[in-house]
């Protein structure tokens, strides 16, 4: 009999991209993909019965719009290959609603979690959050409620963390190596959502050299309970590949067979590709791992070449640091501390200040954000917004669920704020409407 | 004067042509168990019609192969394959004899694993102690670097009868196809081998001499010599004869669709820009997919013998067929009888169509004209449905560039070509039901033996090369050689170009001008290492496409003329 049967019927959605890159020796290139194409293909991944392979869609502006607070506008910071990797999420969410799969996998690039709630350039190979352009297109066309994103790439997801930090039905969980030692150097166990969100952002900054193991104890202790607790209606792997031991960028001692480990335990309905650079040695094996995982076959010989389980062993003082990190984690979701949370209010409005550096495009941009503490609904969201190259400018958010005092602040403050000579470019999300206006001062 | 038989599942039809058209034609019943009698009864036919005459070219299209997969008349075949890691190979097992032997090599062709030869050894003893005299040796990624899969040839070819390396079926990645294919492969070759040998020892009793060639699966022949070597490559030849029997008879230049109306299914081929779509991964043996490349056609489960089954007040036509149409003598309504029933050219015994269609019309509380209407039109519908799903499968499979992505081009047929026996009866209600105009071109009784005569030879190789390793390959060329860091893409399209060529004129006695290999695919990548370019990945496919014999082009050509839509 050819290949055994699969257990979940899997949608692929593979677009590399390969006339795409950020810049010609960039890791974000288009010869990123082109090994693990060789490989799928060899192991005849998409003959397998029950794996099937998708063209991606294109994600429209509306898309982006619903999500991120774009400045100056949606459409400058967008290439097609955006739209592209954001429409193959997108894709594979349709498959899952429409029942075409069980589960799906958009191996898609460029990626996108490092893409914040406001957009003033790139960040991290990342201009526009592709997870969060797949979750905000299943609430809004397909009704969904609870959604829990699960982060392994290497690198802290701070724009997802972002995106979701006020949201209490969304959870992100990231896996990371130690913001002290890799960009973007955040995602520190202290961080955990928004006051009307708290708990529902999970930080596991793990140390370098975490290996298998390491990363297995995290999903078994704290990512699995919580899940069950949580009970999202959907799981996202936001599957991140450079936790690899062979990745040039971070120093982390993962393995193919341990990513599929970890997708088999964590039993994602939808995984994303995020960053991965080792190209050559780590990403054909991960991404046939993970698909093999995914379908439920067979995946115990699937090994990089340069494989040695003995040399990335974990030594005894990584895995206790680990497991001390993991049990304050578990604790932060189940009884979330109370004190060292910044709750500045001004006016009903919690406040809040941040800095933020866009490292592809060399922007630094500062934040004020104002969230109207609202007995009612998760409340609205005003977020003035400075870049090095843009100044002025304004983002409101009526959020999913807004009670009607919120719409109609919501409303309002955009009304009033193109009477304010001084901002010049603004955007109103309107969920329970379903429209986005914009305003620009010329 | 070019001599074309197809032999088919019930006819082997036989056409003799030369340049002014066809001279004669003869249909003769195909009988499953010996095939080589067939032919024979065609060929003897056709020299009552035409007398004692000199054939040039002699294109045979056979079901021999396919047959023997199909009834699983497979002769035992020792399997070696080496894998590295990945999938376990043991999946892929096929066969009664296949062993998985140390070595692997990665991606890019590197050995990371050296083979063992010993293993390779006692492997091979032992499959000749079993009695095996046929062997298959399948490397994975054996297109990168085909060394693996040679050291293996090396120790087994001289004691085998006959053996096929993985590399020399093709230069796609897939390693489970190619070890289907290349075991599929020596399975049919005895065979083959011995049909080969007694085709040629009957042709020259009938004192002919022609150079004998077989039909692909992809529209094109080979010749007889290449055959032997490949013979995996012959199988579901008939769906391509069709299709190169309709662009004999037609000049089809547009997007378009040709549905082969059978007794019990209906074959669809698709054109675009006038060429028939043809694929490397479209063909299935016994659930396991193969590397063959054939024309792009789907089997829907309905033809003219379909018999009509009533439930409530539905009525479905197919997908089985139950004997022959009440009009031809059968037991139960079929679309034939329908169509009996409504037109005005009638067919066998239409009294019968219509009795059998007035019980389906009291079961429908409808006349008998309704009632046939209904039939043709569900199963009219039923054809545009499946056919429309096929299209949209092949508009929308994946790409791997946003230039693809943005650019691609949709095919979006402008005609219907109808061929087969119900097809000027069914015509007018596909050109309704379709919304297109309609071709049902003359001579169609023999299209598929015109298709065999006057199809040429196709081939289709991939170069592979990799500057920073100074490596080129062209798998199925045998090719192999070292490359400086200066290799290009544009050199590597001429390299390609010429090797294609040369290959056609010195094994297939073709001569192929360089303009006819169409490169169908072309990449050049960098390869970054750290922050430096260390070399380029350089890909071309080039192919010479399935077409009519250059200067027999329109000899055949029937009047196409468009029958009105609905």
């Amino acid at each position: 009999m050819y290949m055994q049967g699969v257990a979940n019927r899997l949608g692929v959605v593979f677009f590399p991209a390969f006339d795409w890159a950020i810049s010609p020796t960039h890791p974000e290139r288009q010869e990123r993909l082109l090994y693990t194409m060789d490989q799928l293909k060899e192991e005849g991944v998409f003959d397998i019965p029950g794996i099937e392979e998708y063209r991606p869609d294109e994600a429209g502006l509306e898309d982006v719009r619903r999500v991120h607070f774009s400045f100056p506008d949606t459409e400058s910071h967008l290439t097609p290959s955006h739209l592209i990797a954001a429409g193959g999420a997108i894709k594979a969410a349709k498959l899952l609603r429409e029942g075409d799969a069980d589960k799906a996998f958009a191996l898609v690039r460029p990626p996108g979690h490092h893409a914040m709630k406001a957009v003033h350039g790139g960040r991290g190979f990342c201009n526009v959050n592709i997870e969060a352009i797949m979750v905000e297109y299943l609430r809004e066309h397909y009704g969904v409620g609870r959604v829990a994103i699960v982060d392994t790439d290497c690198h802290h997801g701070d724009g997802t963390q972002d995106v979701y930090w006020h949201d209490p039905e969304t959870l992100y969980i990231s896996l990371h190596q130690d913001g002290r030692t890799l960009f973007p150097g955040s995602g520190f166990s202290s961080e955990l959502g928004g006051p009307k969100a708290l708990g529902k952002t999970i930080n596991i900054p793990l140390p370098p050299r975490t290996s298998d193991e390491g990363f297995l104890h995290a999903v078994d202790e704290v990512v699995l309970p919580i899940l069950e607790d949580f009970r999202p209606e959907i799981v996202i792997n936001s599957a991140g590949q450079d936790n690899h031991f062979s990745d040039p960028l971070t120093d982390m001692n993962f393995s193919a067979q341990g990513y599929a480990a970890l997708n088999q335990r964590l039993n994602p309905d939808i995984a994303v590709l995020e960053g991965g650079y080792s190209i050559h040695g780590a990403l054909p094996y991960v991404n046939t791992g993970i698909i093999l995982a995914m379908a439920g076959l067979d995946y115990a010989y699937v090994r990089e070449p340069d494989f040695d389980p003995e040399s990335l062993r974990q030594d005894k003082r990584t895995r206790e640091y680990i497991h001390q990190i993991c049990s304050q984690a578990r604790q932060s979701y189940f009884h979330p501390p109370d004190s060292g949370i910044s709750r500045n209010m001004e006016d009903g409005y919690f406040v809040r200040s941040k800095e933020i550096f866009y490292d592809t495009d060399f922007i630094t941009e500062r934040q004020r954000e104002h969230l109207l503490d609202c007995d009612h609904c998760s409340g609205l969201l005003l977020m003035e917004s400075s870049s090095s190259r843009l100044k002025n400018c304004l983002g409101i958010e009526i959020p999913r669920g807004a009670c009607q005092r919120c719409q109609s602040a919501g409303q309002m403050y955009f009304d009033k704020a193109q009477q304010n000579e001084s901002l010049r470019n603004m955007q109103l999300i309107d969920r329970p409407g379903g429209a986005v206006r914009r305003f620009r001062r010329e | 004067m070019l001599l074309g038989i197809d032999v088919g599942g019930t006819h082997t039809d036989a056409v003799l042509l030369d340049r002014s058209g066809l001279l004669a034609s003869a249909k003769v019943e195909t009988r499953q168990d010996d095939l080589l009698q067939s032919i024979h009864a065609a060929l003897g036919r056709i020299r009552d019609l035409a007398g004692e005459v000199e054939v040039q070219r002699f294109n045979l299209s056979t079901t021999l192969c396919t047959n023997a997969i199909v009834q699983d008349e497979l002769k035992p075949v020792g399997v070696m394959v080496s894998a590295g890691p990945g999938i376990d190979p043991e999946n892929f097992r096929i066969g009664d004899h296949y062993e998985v032997i140390r070595g692997g090599l990665d991606h890019r062709g590197e050995e990371i694993q050296a083979l063992d030869l010993d293993q390779v050894e006692q492997c091979t003893k032992r499959f000749l102690d079993q009695g095996l005299r046929v062997f298959a040796a399948v490397g994975k990624f054996s297109p990168r670097n085909p060394e693996h899969e040679e050291s293996m040839v090396r120790a087994i070819s001289d004691r085998a009868a006959f053996l096929t390396a993985g590399h020399w079926i093709s230069g796609q990645l897939n390693f489970p196809r190619r070890i289907a294919t290349s075991y599929y492969n020596s399975a049919v070759w005895p065979i083959f081998n011995e049909f080969a040998n007694s085709v040629e020892s009957s042709l020259r009793e009938h004192h002919i001499s022609p150079q004998l060639n077989i039909l692909k699966a992809d529209g094109g022949t080979m010749p007889l010599s290449q055959a032997r070597r490949l013979p995996v490559e012959s199988i579901f030849s008939g769906p391509a004869a069709s299709v190169m029997g309709l662009m004999a008879l037609c000049d089809i230049e547009e997007d378009a669709l040709m549905l082969d109306v059978g007794g019990t299914t209906t074959d669809v081929g698709v054109f675009a820009g006038g060429d028939p779509l043809v694929e490397a991964e479209s063909v299935e043996l016994v659930h396991r997919p193969t590397l063959v490349r054939a024309m792009k056609t789907e089997s829907i489960g309905l033809g003219g013998d379909s018999a009509i089954a009533l439930s409530e007040d539905l009525c479905r036509v197919g997908p089985r067929r139950l004997g022959a149409s009440l009009a031809c003598g059968g037991e139960q309504a079929t679309l034939v009888d329908a169509l009996n029933c409504i037109s005005e050219e009638t067919f066998g015994d239409r009294d019968a169509s219509i009795r059998g269609m007035r019980e389906i019309g009291s079961g429908l509380q409808c006349s008998v004209e309704e009632a046939a209407l209904r039939v043709v039109r569900q199963s009219c519908r039923s054809l545009r449905e499946k056919t429309m799903a096929m299209l949209e499968r092949i508009n929308e499979r994946p790409v791997y560039t946003v230039h693809e992505f943005l650019e691609s081009r949709r095919i979006e047929p402008g005609k219907l070509y109808i061929m087969g026996g119900p097809a000027r009866l069914l015509a007018p209600y596909l050109s309704r039901e379709f919304g297109l105009p309609v071709v049902v071109p003359d001579n169609a009784g023999v299209a598929n033996a015109l298709g065999a005569a006057l199809a040429r030879p196709t081939l289709q190789a991939e170069l592979f090369a990799d500057t920073h390793l100074h490596h080129m390959t062209v798998p199925v060329l045998g090719r192999q050689e070292r490359v400086s860091r200066d290799y290009t893409l544009k050199q590597a399209k001429r390299d390609l170009s010429e090797d294609l060529c040369r290959f056609v004129r010195d094994n297939y006695h073709w001569s192929v001008d360089e303009s006819e290999a169409e490169v169908v695919e072309e990449s050049a990548m960098n390869m970054v290492r750290g922050v430096h370019t260390v070399g380029q990945d350089i890909r071309v496919k080039c192919q010479i496409k399935p077409g009519i014999t250059p200067d027999y082009e329109g000899v055949v050509k029937c009047i196409c003329k468009e029958l009105p839509t609905g």
